[in-house]
């Protein structure tokens, strides 16, 4: 039975992860950018969602809106100002840029808010749990999940069905072309950008609930962004998903096996899939 | 007043200049047909009136206004649009959502969605279908759709039957009889002189970047349109 627990908690954690990679693959697939403050970004969001709940004390889930809306501007202002100016065919720019950015932001977060790892309270409900068929199942982890299916179901239903949607995957197939349709694709990158920090930060906010997190942690968020990114399969929401879970899974079963392994056999795991299928899962077929 | 008015353009790649000096206008409702060997700076001139080329010197006015300097999606939005050359669709676009990709300049005018398929009659049964899985014909109605939703004054057409079987260019060209019927303004890019004769009011031949040849389609003759095409 602890298996199966693990097992399950590990998916609901996994569903975190799969957002930090989608945010990452999103804002990679429209523009050809790798973010590589990315990390830094979800842990951002973290304190973000910390300073406001010192504010305003509701719970911490109401938090994921207002949180989300910052990080989507801060996202878009980041495009708009620096990445931007860094555009082109040669994309190795666009990561230094944010590479230096991540140790920047990393150093600032230092400053203001100290080394020490933090962790988010969410009130009573982190404490509930619920009981199938013998197995213990925590309700944070569960509304977890669910937030997450919600958002992954709505940014999908974005991208496919709205004229916004419809509108960015044009920009991402030719950015020239869109011009003459009246589009400013910079602006468009700057929407792209805002949405993949948003979706990530959303999960950089729950996982600040159940783990703690500090100015150094976005290393790991980054790391797990890109394993995701990497198992699932570029451009495969689902496949994203269930890397996420894997990477979840991984995780969780190596903490009950070495408590102190920390995200060692993820990482493994992560080797071995690429081992075996260089392409990741969605393209496992296909020789890389 | 013509609608748009062309004077003294040049353009450059960089250290590369592609024109050198072109003036020309188009009236209201007027169609122009440029033709000339591969490389004389046709695409290139289209680039330029509508943006996508910003390396230029040169004044281009459209419907009185200076829009050398303006951007492509600017100019887009005041009602020049293209089919570019090779179509250029959007591969991960459904062949509706492609059409609807020209509905994005926000310009309304008589062109809808129903009327582009009542145009293109092919094109309904494959709305749901990837662009890119269609024939070349068939790619090029979906690209001069986009171009129409986008309802312009002016619409430039790149080489439409580059590539294409005779038999499938003169169906997108009889429907261009029903495009012009609408009083927009168009200039046609073509390698095919004996096509651009017949479809357009006023002929420019271009060499090396250089207008060599001009005048209505009817008053041209063949030898002198041979000479200036091929520069001999």
């Amino acid at each position: 039975m602890l298996w199966v627990e693990t097992v399950i908690n590990g998916i609901l954690l996994g569903a975190l992860f799969a957002l930090f990679g989608i945010g990452l693959a999103f804002a990679f697939g429209i523009m050809r950018i790798v973010n590589a403050a990315h990390g830094e970004m979800i842990v951002l969001s973290a304190y973000v969602a910390a300073m406001l709940l010192q504010g305003i004390h509701v719970n911490a889930f109401v938090m994921i809106v207002p949180v989300a809306a910052i990080m989507f501007v801060l996202g878009y202002v980041l495009q708009a100002v620096i990445l931007n100016r860094v555009l082109g065919n040669d994309p190795i720019p666009a990561l230094m840029v944010t590479f230096g950015l991540s140790i920047i932001l990393r150093n600032l977060m230092l400053e203001f808010f100290g080394a020490d790892p933090r962790s988010i309270n969410a009130g009573p409900i982190q404490l509930l749990g619920i009981n199938v068929f013998g197995i213990s199942i925590g309700v944070l982890p569960l509304l977890v999940l669910a937030i997450v299916v919600v958002l992954l179901v709505v940014f999908r239903r974005f991208i496919r069905v709205s004229g916004l949607g419809r509108t960015l995957r044009a920009t991402a197939d030719d950015f020239q072309i869109v011009q003459i349709f009246g589009v400013n694709y910079r602006r468009m990158y700057c929407i792209a950008m805002g949405i993949a920090v948003a979706l990530s930060s959303v999960a950089g906010l729950m996982i600040a609930m159940r783990t703690t997190y500090s100015p150094f942690t976005g290393v790991d968020r980054l790391l797990l962004a890109f394993e995701v990114v990497i198992i699932g399969g570029l451009g495969s929401l689902w496949w994203m998903l269930l890397g996420g879970f894997i990477l979840g899974i991984a995780e969780l079963v190596s903490l009950q096996i070495n408590p102190n392994a920390g995200l060692l056999y993820a990482h493994l795991v992560f080797f071995v899939v690429l081992m075996v299928m260089p392409s990741g899962l969605s393209n496992w077929r296909r020789v890389a | 007043m013509p609608l748009l008015e062309v004077t003294d353009l040049k353009s450059y790649y960089g250290d590369f200049q592609a024109l050198f000096g072109i003036t020309l206008s188009v009236a209201e409702s007027q169609t122009i047909a440029i033709i000339g060997a591969n490389g004389a700076g046709k695409t290139t001139f289209l680039n330029s009136v509508i943006g996508l080329n910003s390396e230029k010197s040169g004044a281009i006015l459209f419907d009185g206004e200076d829009i050398t300097h303006v951007r492509a999606d600017r100019i887009s939005r005041r009602g020049i649009a293209m089919v570019p050359e090779g179509r250029r669709l959007f591969p991960s676009l459904t062949v509706e959502e492609n059409l609807l990709a020209g509905t994005t300049t926000r310009r309304s005018g008589l062109w809808t969605l129903e009327r582009v398929f009542a145009l293109f009659p092919a094109l309904p049964a494959m709305r749901d279908r990837l662009a890119m899985r269609l024939s070349g014909g068939e790619q090029q109605m979906v690209a001069v759709g986009r171009a129409l939703l986008a309802n312009p004054r002016l619409l430039l057409c790149d080489e439409i039957s580059l590539g294409l079987a005779p038999k499938i260019v003169d169906q997108i060209y009889t429907c261009f009889d029903q495009i012009r019927a609408t009083g927009i303004s168009i200039i046609l890019v073509e390698q095919d002189i004996a096509r651009a004769r017949v479809s357009a009011d006023h002929v420019y031949c271009f060499l090396e970047g250089r207008i060599s040849l001009q005048g209505a389609s009817g008053s041209l003759d063949l030898r002198d349109i041979s000479r200036a095409y091929f520069g001999t």
